[in-house]
Protein backbone atom coordinates (compact mmCIF):
# COMPACT_ATOMS: atom_id res chain seq x y z
CA UNK A 1 0.00 0.00 0.00
CA UNK A 2 1.17 2.99 -0.54
CA UNK A 3 0.93 4.75 2.57
CA UNK A 4 3.00 1.73 4.29
CA UNK A 5 5.44 2.89 6.59
CA UNK A 6 8.72 3.54 4.85
CA UNK A 7 11.45 1.34 6.30
CA UNK A 8 15.83 1.53 5.92
CA UNK A 9 17.33 -2.02 6.25
CA UNK A 10 18.36 -2.55 9.58
CA UNK A 11 22.17 -3.24 9.60
CA UNK A 12 22.73 -7.17 10.20
CA UNK A 13 24.54 -7.07 14.00
CA UNK A 14 27.91 -8.86 13.38
CA UNK A 15 27.00 -12.67 13.64
CA UNK A 16 28.82 -15.51 12.00
CA UNK A 17 26.54 -17.46 9.73
CA UNK A 18 29.12 -19.77 8.74
CA UNK A 19 28.30 -22.94 10.37
CA UNK A 20 24.77 -22.97 9.69
CA UNK A 21 23.83 -26.33 7.75
CA UNK A 22 20.68 -27.73 6.29
CA UNK A 23 19.36 -31.37 4.62
CA UNK A 24 18.74 -30.64 1.37
CA UNK A 25 14.85 -32.28 0.58
CA UNK A 26 13.59 -33.00 -3.28
CA UNK A 27 11.43 -29.45 -3.33
CA UNK A 28 14.38 -26.95 -3.12
CA UNK A 29 13.63 -26.43 0.90
CA UNK A 30 16.09 -27.24 3.64
CA UNK A 31 15.91 -29.12 7.17
CA UNK A 32 17.47 -27.63 9.91
CA UNK A 33 16.99 -31.00 11.59
CA UNK A 34 16.84 -34.15 10.33
CA UNK A 35 14.03 -35.98 12.25
CA UNK A 36 12.07 -38.86 11.82
CA UNK A 37 8.44 -38.67 12.25
CA UNK A 38 6.13 -41.86 14.06
CA UNK A 39 2.72 -40.53 13.27
CA UNK A 40 -0.85 -42.16 14.87
CA UNK A 41 -3.69 -41.86 12.18
CA UNK A 42 -6.54 -41.90 15.14
CA UNK A 43 -5.85 -41.66 18.83
CA UNK A 44 -6.51 -45.70 19.29
CA UNK A 45 -2.56 -45.88 17.20
CA UNK A 46 -1.81 -43.43 19.52
CA UNK A 47 -0.06 -45.78 22.61
CA UNK A 48 1.60 -47.92 19.63
CA UNK A 49 3.29 -45.33 17.77
CA UNK A 50 3.96 -43.80 21.36
CA UNK A 51 6.33 -47.48 22.18
CA UNK A 52 7.89 -47.47 18.88
CA UNK A 53 9.10 -43.79 19.36
CA UNK A 54 9.85 -43.98 22.72
CA UNK A 55 13.06 -45.47 22.69
CA UNK A 56 14.59 -43.32 19.80
CA UNK A 57 13.23 -40.02 21.52
CA UNK A 58 16.70 -38.67 22.18
CA UNK A 59 18.35 -39.46 18.52
CA UNK A 60 15.74 -38.17 16.45
CA UNK A 61 12.33 -40.30 16.19
CA UNK A 62 9.77 -37.31 16.64
CA UNK A 63 5.85 -38.76 17.96
CA UNK A 64 2.74 -36.28 15.85
CA UNK A 65 -0.46 -37.27 14.99
CA UNK A 66 -4.50 -36.95 14.83
CA UNK A 67 -6.73 -38.31 17.62
CA UNK A 68 -9.86 -37.98 15.37
CA UNK A 69 -11.50 -41.02 13.73
CA UNK A 70 -13.90 -38.94 12.08
CA UNK A 71 -12.54 -37.60 8.14
CA UNK A 72 -11.17 -34.13 7.97
CA UNK A 73 -9.60 -32.59 5.40
CA UNK A 74 -8.03 -30.11 7.55
CA UNK A 75 -6.48 -32.66 9.79
CA UNK A 76 -5.23 -34.42 6.36
CA UNK A 77 -3.45 -31.28 4.94
CA UNK A 78 -1.49 -30.90 8.21
CA UNK A 79 -0.08 -34.38 8.76
CA UNK A 80 0.35 -34.46 5.17
CA UNK A 81 2.75 -31.06 5.61
CA UNK A 82 3.85 -32.00 8.87
CA UNK A 83 5.77 -35.49 7.21
CA UNK A 84 7.34 -33.82 4.45
CA UNK A 85 8.32 -30.50 6.29
CA UNK A 86 12.32 -29.86 5.38
CA UNK A 87 13.10 -31.06 9.17
CA UNK A 88 11.36 -34.47 8.80
CA UNK A 89 14.00 -36.89 6.84
CA UNK A 90 11.48 -40.33 7.02
CA UNK A 91 8.15 -41.48 8.17
CA UNK A 92 6.36 -44.19 9.86
CA UNK A 93 2.92 -44.24 10.05
CA UNK A 94 0.93 -46.25 12.13
CA UNK A 95 -2.93 -46.70 11.39
CA UNK A 96 -5.17 -48.90 13.77
CA UNK A 97 -6.92 -50.12 10.61
CA UNK A 98 -10.80 -48.72 10.62
CA UNK A 99 -10.15 -45.33 10.97
CA UNK A 100 -11.24 -42.77 8.15
CA UNK A 101 -8.00 -41.31 7.70
CA UNK A 102 -6.73 -41.80 3.98
CA UNK A 103 -3.63 -43.53 5.34
CA UNK A 104 -2.87 -44.83 1.49
CA UNK A 105 -2.49 -41.00 -0.35
CA UNK A 106 -0.66 -39.98 2.54
CA UNK A 107 1.81 -42.30 2.39
CA UNK A 108 1.74 -41.69 -1.70
CA UNK A 109 1.95 -38.32 -0.63
CA UNK A 110 5.38 -38.85 1.31
CA UNK A 111 7.09 -41.40 -0.89
CA UNK A 112 6.48 -38.54 -3.91
CA UNK A 113 8.48 -36.20 -1.67
CA UNK A 114 11.27 -38.51 -1.69
CA UNK A 115 11.41 -39.82 1.74
CA UNK A 116 11.49 -43.39 2.81
CA UNK A 117 8.08 -43.89 4.19
CA UNK A 118 6.33 -47.38 6.01
CA UNK A 119 2.80 -47.68 6.73
CA UNK A 120 1.86 -50.18 9.71
CA UNK A 121 -2.22 -51.45 10.27
CA UNK A 122 -2.09 -52.52 13.78
CA UNK A 123 -5.02 -54.71 13.01
CA UNK A 124 -3.48 -56.17 10.23
CA UNK A 125 0.40 -56.64 11.92
CA UNK A 126 -1.12 -58.62 14.51
CA UNK A 127 -1.86 -56.70 17.30
CA UNK A 128 0.17 -54.56 19.79
CA UNK A 129 3.14 -56.32 20.18
CA UNK A 130 4.09 -57.30 16.64
CA UNK A 131 3.77 -53.99 15.57
CA UNK A 132 6.30 -52.61 18.22
CA UNK A 133 8.84 -55.16 17.32
CA UNK A 134 8.51 -53.82 13.94
CA UNK A 135 7.82 -50.48 14.02
CA UNK A 136 11.24 -50.25 16.19
CA UNK A 137 13.12 -51.90 13.44
CA UNK A 138 12.22 -49.53 10.68
CA UNK A 139 13.04 -46.41 13.00
CA UNK A 140 16.26 -48.08 14.05
CA UNK A 141 17.23 -48.68 10.71
CA UNK A 142 16.34 -44.96 9.32
CA UNK A 143 17.80 -43.16 12.02
CA UNK A 144 21.49 -44.91 11.15
CA UNK A 145 20.39 -43.45 7.42
CA UNK A 146 19.17 -39.89 8.66
CA UNK A 147 22.47 -39.75 11.41
CA UNK A 148 24.89 -40.12 7.69
CA UNK A 149 23.24 -37.92 5.97
CA UNK A 150 24.55 -35.33 3.95
CA UNK A 151 24.20 -31.55 4.87
CA UNK A 152 24.70 -28.16 2.92
CA UNK A 153 25.29 -24.47 3.85
CA UNK A 154 22.21 -22.27 5.25
CA UNK A 155 21.72 -19.03 4.47
CA UNK A 156 19.11 -16.88 6.69
CA UNK A 157 17.15 -16.76 3.36
CA UNK A 158 16.55 -20.32 3.62
CA UNK A 159 14.67 -19.99 6.88
CA UNK A 160 11.01 -19.83 7.59
CA UNK A 161 10.45 -18.94 11.17
CA UNK A 162 7.03 -18.22 12.89
CA UNK A 163 6.52 -16.23 16.51
CA UNK A 164 4.00 -16.88 19.15
CA UNK A 165 3.05 -15.76 22.21
CA UNK A 166 1.72 -17.91 25.35
CA UNK A 167 0.84 -16.63 28.91
CA UNK A 168 1.38 -13.10 27.99
CA UNK A 169 2.23 -10.48 31.04
CA UNK A 170 2.04 -6.74 31.24
CA UNK A 171 5.68 -6.37 30.04
CA UNK A 172 5.41 -8.94 26.99
CA UNK A 173 4.21 -5.83 24.70
CA UNK A 174 6.82 -3.98 26.10
CA UNK A 175 10.41 -6.30 26.33
CA UNK A 176 9.89 -9.64 24.87
CA UNK A 177 7.83 -9.31 21.69
CA UNK A 178 9.12 -5.69 20.60
CA UNK A 179 12.69 -8.02 20.82
CA UNK A 180 11.25 -10.74 18.40
CA UNK A 181 9.75 -7.62 16.34
CA UNK A 182 13.15 -6.12 15.89
CA UNK A 183 15.28 -9.66 14.99
CA UNK A 184 12.16 -10.33 12.62
CA UNK A 185 13.01 -6.70 10.87
CA UNK A 186 16.80 -8.40 10.67
CA UNK A 187 15.57 -11.43 9.09
CA UNK A 188 12.99 -9.39 6.95
CA UNK A 189 16.05 -7.69 5.66
CA UNK A 190 17.91 -11.14 5.07
CA UNK A 191 15.27 -12.39 2.71
CA UNK A 192 13.97 -14.59 5.33
CA UNK A 193 10.39 -15.80 5.25
CA UNK A 194 8.29 -15.20 8.37
CA UNK A 195 5.22 -15.07 10.42
CA UNK A 196 2.94 -14.10 12.89
CA UNK A 197 -0.27 -15.25 13.69
CA UNK A 198 -3.77 -15.71 16.19
CA UNK A 199 -5.79 -13.02 14.19
CA UNK A 200 -8.17 -13.69 18.13
CA UNK A 201 -5.34 -11.77 19.52
CA UNK A 202 -4.86 -9.24 16.73
CA UNK A 203 -8.37 -7.73 17.74
CA UNK A 204 -7.97 -4.18 17.63
CA UNK A 205 -4.56 -4.07 15.79
CA UNK A 206 -6.75 -4.42 12.05
CA UNK A 207 -5.80 -0.97 11.13
CA UNK A 208 -2.78 -0.70 11.84
CA UNK A 209 -1.92 -4.17 10.39
CA UNK A 210 -3.60 -3.03 7.00
CA UNK A 211 -1.63 0.16 6.64
CA UNK A 212 1.66 -2.45 6.51
CA UNK A 213 -0.23 -4.36 3.97
CA UNK A 214 1.26 -4.39 0.54
CA UNK A 215 -1.82 -4.06 -1.54
CA UNK A 216 -5.33 -2.47 -0.49
CA UNK A 217 -6.67 -5.91 -1.40
CA UNK A 218 -4.50 -7.73 1.07
CA UNK A 219 -5.21 -4.93 3.63
CA UNK A 220 -9.43 -5.48 3.11
CA UNK A 221 -7.92 -9.49 3.84
CA UNK A 222 -6.15 -8.84 6.92
CA UNK A 223 -9.18 -6.58 8.34
CA UNK A 224 -11.65 -9.63 7.09
CA UNK A 225 -9.72 -12.11 8.77
CA UNK A 226 -9.56 -10.13 12.72
CA UNK A 227 -13.29 -9.50 11.72
CA UNK A 228 -13.91 -13.12 11.48
CA UNK A 229 -11.81 -13.97 14.73
CA UNK A 230 -13.88 -11.14 17.06
CA UNK A 231 -17.44 -12.94 15.59
CA UNK A 232 -16.32 -16.52 15.77
CA UNK A 233 -15.21 -15.53 19.35
CA UNK A 234 -18.14 -13.23 20.05
CA UNK A 235 -20.73 -16.20 18.94
CA UNK A 236 -18.03 -18.41 21.19
CA UNK A 237 -19.01 -16.47 24.23
CA UNK A 238 -14.98 -17.13 25.07
CA UNK A 239 -12.23 -15.04 23.61
CA UNK A 240 -8.58 -15.52 23.42
CA UNK A 241 -8.36 -13.96 26.56
CA UNK A 242 -7.78 -15.22 29.90
CA UNK A 243 -6.93 -15.41 34.00
CA UNK A 244 -3.72 -15.71 33.22
CA UNK A 245 -2.94 -12.83 31.41
CA UNK A 246 -5.63 -10.63 34.13
CA UNK A 247 -3.10 -12.00 36.42
CA UNK A 248 -0.27 -10.67 34.85
CA UNK A 249 -1.56 -6.87 34.42
CA UNK A 250 -3.30 -7.25 30.86
CA UNK A 251 -7.19 -5.73 31.00
CA UNK A 252 -8.23 -6.36 27.84
CA UNK A 253 -8.13 -8.43 24.73
CA UNK A 254 -7.24 -5.01 22.46
CA UNK A 255 -4.49 -4.43 25.01
CA UNK A 256 -3.25 -8.26 24.82
CA UNK A 257 -3.35 -7.52 20.97
CA UNK A 258 -1.30 -4.46 20.93
CA UNK A 259 1.33 -6.32 22.90
CA UNK A 260 1.22 -9.68 20.79
CA UNK A 261 1.40 -7.22 17.83
CA UNK A 262 4.60 -5.41 18.42
CA UNK A 263 6.21 -9.40 17.72
CA UNK A 264 5.85 -8.37 14.00
CA UNK A 265 8.25 -5.74 13.68
CA UNK A 266 7.94 -3.41 11.33
CA UNK A 267 8.02 -4.48 7.67
CA UNK A 268 5.28 -4.31 5.27
CA UNK A 269 3.40 -7.33 5.54
CA UNK A 270 3.47 -9.57 2.36
CA UNK A 271 0.95 -12.60 2.46
CA UNK A 272 -2.14 -13.70 4.55
CA UNK A 273 -1.86 -17.59 5.00
CA UNK A 274 -3.96 -20.42 6.16
CA UNK A 275 -2.76 -23.80 7.75
CA UNK A 276 -0.70 -25.54 5.81
CA UNK A 277 -0.21 -22.98 3.14
CA UNK A 278 3.23 -22.50 1.86
CA UNK A 279 4.42 -18.68 1.72
CA UNK A 280 5.31 -18.36 -2.18
CA UNK A 281 7.93 -15.43 -1.07
CA UNK A 282 10.02 -13.96 1.44
CA UNK A 283 9.21 -11.48 3.84
CA UNK A 284 6.31 -11.02 6.48
CA UNK A 285 3.45 -13.11 6.51
CA UNK A 286 0.16 -13.13 9.13
CA UNK A 287 -1.72 -16.77 9.10
CA UNK A 288 -5.47 -16.87 9.69
CA UNK A 289 -6.02 -19.09 12.79
CA UNK A 290 -9.73 -19.41 12.99
CA UNK A 291 -12.51 -21.39 10.86
CA UNK A 292 -13.72 -19.96 7.89
CA UNK A 293 -17.68 -20.40 7.85
CA UNK A 294 -20.36 -20.45 11.05
CA UNK A 295 -19.19 -21.60 14.12
CA UNK A 296 -18.57 -25.06 14.05
CA UNK A 297 -16.23 -27.81 15.46
CA UNK A 298 -15.41 -25.76 18.57
CA UNK A 299 -12.51 -23.40 20.36
CA UNK A 300 -10.50 -22.61 16.76
CA UNK A 301 -7.05 -23.57 18.54
CA UNK A 302 -7.45 -25.18 21.84
CA UNK A 303 -4.16 -24.48 22.87
CA UNK A 304 -0.57 -22.66 22.26
CA UNK A 305 0.60 -25.83 20.75
CA UNK A 306 -1.75 -26.32 17.91
CA UNK A 307 -1.18 -22.82 16.68
CA UNK A 308 2.57 -23.63 16.53
CA UNK A 309 1.90 -26.47 14.44
CA UNK A 310 -0.40 -24.45 12.44
CA UNK A 311 2.51 -22.66 11.78
CA UNK A 312 4.89 -25.52 11.30
CA UNK A 313 2.69 -27.46 8.71
CA UNK A 314 3.23 -23.90 6.34
CA UNK A 315 6.84 -24.70 6.38
CA UNK A 316 8.44 -23.11 9.54
CA UNK A 317 11.61 -24.99 10.27
CA UNK A 318 11.88 -23.08 13.87
CA UNK A 319 9.31 -20.95 15.99
CA UNK A 320 10.12 -17.84 18.42
CA UNK A 321 7.64 -18.29 21.24
CA UNK A 322 7.36 -15.41 24.08
CA UNK A 323 6.54 -15.67 27.52
CA UNK A 324 5.19 -13.76 30.25
CA UNK A 325 3.56 -15.99 32.86
CA UNK A 326 6.34 -18.80 31.87
CA UNK A 327 5.87 -21.71 29.57
CA UNK A 328 7.83 -24.75 28.87
CA UNK A 329 6.51 -26.15 26.05
CA UNK A 330 8.79 -27.22 22.71
CA UNK A 331 7.32 -28.64 19.28
CA UNK A 332 7.83 -31.87 17.61
CA UNK A 333 8.96 -30.91 14.17
CA UNK A 334 10.53 -27.36 14.65
CA UNK A 335 12.74 -26.61 17.52
CA UNK A 336 11.40 -23.34 19.73
CA UNK A 337 13.53 -20.84 20.76
CA UNK A 338 11.68 -19.50 24.21
CA UNK A 339 12.08 -16.06 25.58
CA UNK A 340 10.10 -14.30 28.69
CA UNK A 341 9.02 -10.61 29.26
CA UNK A 342 10.50 -10.53 32.78
CA UNK A 343 13.61 -11.40 35.41
CA UNK A 344 11.51 -13.05 38.29
CA UNK A 345 10.30 -15.81 35.66
CA UNK A 346 13.44 -15.76 34.30
CA UNK A 347 15.33 -16.82 37.31
CA UNK A 348 12.13 -19.04 38.73
CA UNK A 349 12.22 -21.01 34.97
CA UNK A 350 16.02 -21.11 33.43
CA UNK A 351 16.15 -24.09 32.89
CA UNK A 352 13.54 -23.74 30.03
CA UNK A 353 13.90 -20.59 29.00
CA UNK A 354 16.48 -19.53 26.05
CA UNK A 355 16.29 -15.49 26.22
CA UNK A 356 15.66 -13.00 29.23
CA UNK A 357 13.86 -9.75 27.60
CA UNK A 358 13.37 -8.99 31.63
CA UNK A 359 16.65 -7.01 30.99
CA UNK A 360 15.03 -4.42 29.05
CA UNK A 361 12.54 -3.64 31.91
CA UNK A 362 15.43 -3.84 34.33
CA UNK A 363 17.59 -1.23 32.26
CA UNK A 364 19.72 -3.19 31.09
CA UNK A 365 19.34 -4.25 27.49
CA UNK A 366 18.02 -2.20 25.03
CA UNK A 367 15.12 -4.26 22.90
CA UNK A 368 17.41 -4.29 20.07
CA UNK A 369 20.10 -5.34 22.00
CA UNK A 370 17.65 -8.46 23.24
CA UNK A 371 16.27 -8.43 19.42
CA UNK A 372 19.75 -9.60 18.23
CA UNK A 373 20.22 -12.43 21.17
CA UNK A 374 17.52 -14.42 19.74
CA UNK A 375 18.60 -13.36 16.15
CA UNK A 376 22.09 -15.19 17.71
CA UNK A 377 20.09 -18.27 19.03
CA UNK A 378 18.35 -18.61 15.38
CA UNK A 379 21.69 -19.01 14.11
CA UNK A 380 23.15 -20.83 16.35
CA UNK A 381 20.00 -23.44 16.43
CA UNK A 382 20.62 -23.60 12.70
CA UNK A 383 23.86 -24.68 13.46
CA UNK A 384 23.01 -27.88 15.14
CA UNK A 385 22.76 -26.53 19.09
CA UNK A 386 19.65 -27.59 20.82
CA UNK A 387 17.33 -25.32 22.34
CA UNK A 388 16.30 -25.28 25.86
CA UNK A 389 12.86 -27.29 25.34
CA UNK A 390 14.78 -29.69 22.89
CA UNK A 391 17.29 -30.87 25.31
CA UNK A 392 14.35 -31.28 27.76
CA UNK A 393 12.99 -33.59 25.31
CA UNK A 394 9.57 -31.82 25.07
CA UNK A 395 8.01 -32.69 21.77
CA UNK A 396 4.21 -31.14 21.89
CA UNK A 397 1.92 -32.06 19.08
CA UNK A 398 -1.54 -30.75 19.01
CA UNK A 399 -4.27 -31.16 16.53
CA UNK A 400 -7.99 -31.12 16.43
CA UNK A 401 -11.15 -30.35 14.23
CA UNK A 402 -10.82 -27.46 12.00
CA UNK A 403 -12.35 -26.31 8.84
CA UNK A 404 -11.39 -23.90 6.38
CA UNK A 405 -12.38 -22.18 2.41
CA UNK A 406 -9.07 -22.31 0.68
CA UNK A 407 -6.81 -18.71 0.43
CA UNK A 408 -8.01 -15.92 -1.98
CA UNK A 409 -5.90 -13.96 -4.61
CA UNK A 410 -5.98 -10.89 -2.49
CA UNK A 411 -3.83 -13.19 -0.10
CA UNK A 412 -0.57 -13.55 -2.21
CA UNK A 413 -0.63 -10.14 -3.93
CA UNK A 414 3.28 -10.65 -5.05
CA UNK A 415 2.62 -14.47 -6.10
CA UNK B 1 19.33 3.16 24.74
CA UNK B 2 18.60 0.78 27.71
CA UNK B 3 15.43 2.34 29.52
CA UNK B 4 17.22 4.08 33.04
CA UNK B 5 17.98 2.24 36.03
CA UNK B 6 15.81 4.66 38.69
CA UNK B 7 12.34 4.24 36.84
CA UNK B 8 9.97 1.91 37.93
CA UNK B 9 7.24 2.88 35.19
CA UNK B 10 7.53 3.60 31.39
CA UNK B 11 4.70 5.70 29.47
CA UNK B 12 4.98 4.18 25.81
CA UNK B 13 3.33 6.95 24.11
CA UNK B 14 3.22 10.27 24.49
CA UNK B 15 -0.69 10.41 24.09
CA UNK B 16 -0.89 7.72 26.97
CA UNK B 17 -3.06 8.10 29.99
CA UNK B 18 -1.61 4.89 31.59
CA UNK B 19 2.24 3.88 32.37
CA UNK B 20 3.25 0.31 32.69
CA UNK B 21 5.22 -0.55 36.01
CA UNK B 22 8.44 -1.87 35.63
CA UNK B 23 9.05 -3.19 38.85
CA UNK B 24 6.55 -3.51 41.94
CA UNK B 25 5.83 -0.35 42.88
CA UNK B 26 3.67 -0.21 46.80
CA UNK B 27 1.30 1.95 48.03
CA UNK B 28 2.39 5.82 48.45
CA UNK B 29 5.48 5.15 46.82
CA UNK B 30 6.93 7.75 44.00
CA UNK B 31 6.32 6.24 40.54
CA UNK B 32 8.84 8.00 38.16
CA UNK B 33 9.71 7.32 34.37
CA UNK B 34 12.81 8.07 32.42
CA UNK B 35 12.40 11.66 31.50
CA UNK B 36 10.15 14.18 33.73
CA UNK B 37 7.04 11.90 34.89
CA UNK B 38 6.34 11.86 38.33
CA UNK B 39 3.60 10.81 40.56
CA UNK B 40 2.50 9.05 43.55
CA UNK B 41 0.89 5.30 43.63
CA UNK B 42 -2.69 5.68 45.42
CA UNK B 43 -2.39 1.64 45.88
CA UNK B 44 0.36 -1.28 45.02
CA UNK B 45 0.71 -1.87 41.21
CA UNK B 46 2.45 -4.93 40.69
CA UNK B 47 5.00 -5.61 37.76
CA UNK B 48 3.22 -5.09 34.09
CA UNK B 49 0.08 -3.12 35.35
CA UNK B 50 -1.11 0.15 34.55
CA UNK B 51 -1.02 3.03 36.98
CA UNK B 52 -3.36 6.09 35.53
CA UNK B 53 -0.94 8.93 35.15
CA UNK B 54 -4.18 11.50 35.13
CA UNK B 55 -7.83 11.22 36.63
CA UNK B 56 -9.36 8.93 33.76
CA UNK B 57 -13.39 9.96 33.51
CA UNK B 58 -16.09 6.52 33.18
CA UNK B 59 -16.16 5.51 29.60
CA UNK B 60 -13.14 7.17 28.88
CA UNK B 61 -10.66 5.17 26.50
CA UNK B 62 -7.73 3.84 28.35
CA UNK B 63 -4.61 4.70 25.69
CA UNK B 64 -1.58 3.01 25.85
CA UNK B 65 0.70 2.93 23.25
CA UNK B 66 -1.31 5.47 21.81
CA UNK B 67 -3.79 3.09 20.94
CA UNK B 68 -6.89 2.32 22.96
CA UNK B 69 -7.22 -0.78 25.06
CA UNK B 70 -10.02 -0.41 26.44
CA UNK B 71 -12.87 1.97 28.28
CA UNK B 72 -13.01 3.15 32.07
CA UNK B 73 -16.04 1.01 33.86
CA UNK B 74 -15.53 3.57 36.39
CA UNK B 75 -14.52 7.12 37.42
CA UNK B 76 -10.49 6.43 38.00
CA UNK B 77 -8.08 8.52 39.99
CA UNK B 78 -4.27 9.95 38.99
CA UNK B 79 -2.31 7.28 40.72
CA UNK B 80 -4.81 4.06 40.65
CA UNK B 81 -4.59 0.72 39.29
CA UNK B 82 -6.09 -0.02 36.03
CA UNK B 83 -7.40 -2.86 36.02
CA UNK B 84 -10.46 -5.08 34.84
CA UNK B 85 -12.45 -3.36 38.49
CA UNK B 86 -12.43 -0.35 36.21
CA UNK B 87 -11.65 -1.31 32.61
CA UNK B 88 -13.78 -3.33 30.00
CA UNK B 89 -13.16 -4.00 26.99
CA UNK B 90 -15.01 -2.92 23.48
CA UNK B 91 -14.46 -6.00 22.00
CA UNK B 92 -15.58 -9.33 24.37
CA UNK B 93 -15.62 -9.35 27.50
CA UNK B 94 -14.55 -12.89 29.44
CA UNK B 95 -16.88 -12.88 32.12
CA UNK B 96 -16.19 -16.06 33.36
CA UNK B 97 -11.97 -16.41 34.12
CA UNK B 98 -10.43 -19.10 36.49
CA UNK B 99 -7.43 -18.50 37.73
CA UNK B 100 -4.75 -19.15 41.02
Amino acid sequence: MSDAPAHSMAAIPRIDLGRMRGYPRQDGRKGIRNFLAVAYLVECAHHVARRIAEPFQEQGAQLIGFPGCYPSDYAHRILDAMCTHPNVGAVLLVSLGCEEFRRSDLKDAIARSGRPVELMVIQDRGGTRSTIEEGRAFVAAELMRLKAAPTVPLMLSDLTIGTKCGGSDGLSGITINPAVGHAFDLLVDQGATVMFEETPELIGCEQHMAGRAVTPELGAALIAAVAKADAYHRELGHGSFGGGNIKHGLSTIEEKSVGAYAKSGSRPIVGLLKPGDRPGRPGLHLMDTVNDGPVKLGIPNINDTQTVTEMVASGCQLIVFTTGAGSVVGQAIAPIIKGVSNSRVFQRLSDDIDVNGGTIADGQESIQEVGEHILRKIVALASGEQSRSEALGHQEFALAYKSYEPAGPACFPLG
Amino acid sequence: MPMDRRANMVRLAPADNVAVALSDIAAGETALDRAELQLTARERIPQGHKIALQPIGMDDPIIRFGMPVGLAKAAIDRGALVHIHNVRSRYLDNEVDHYE
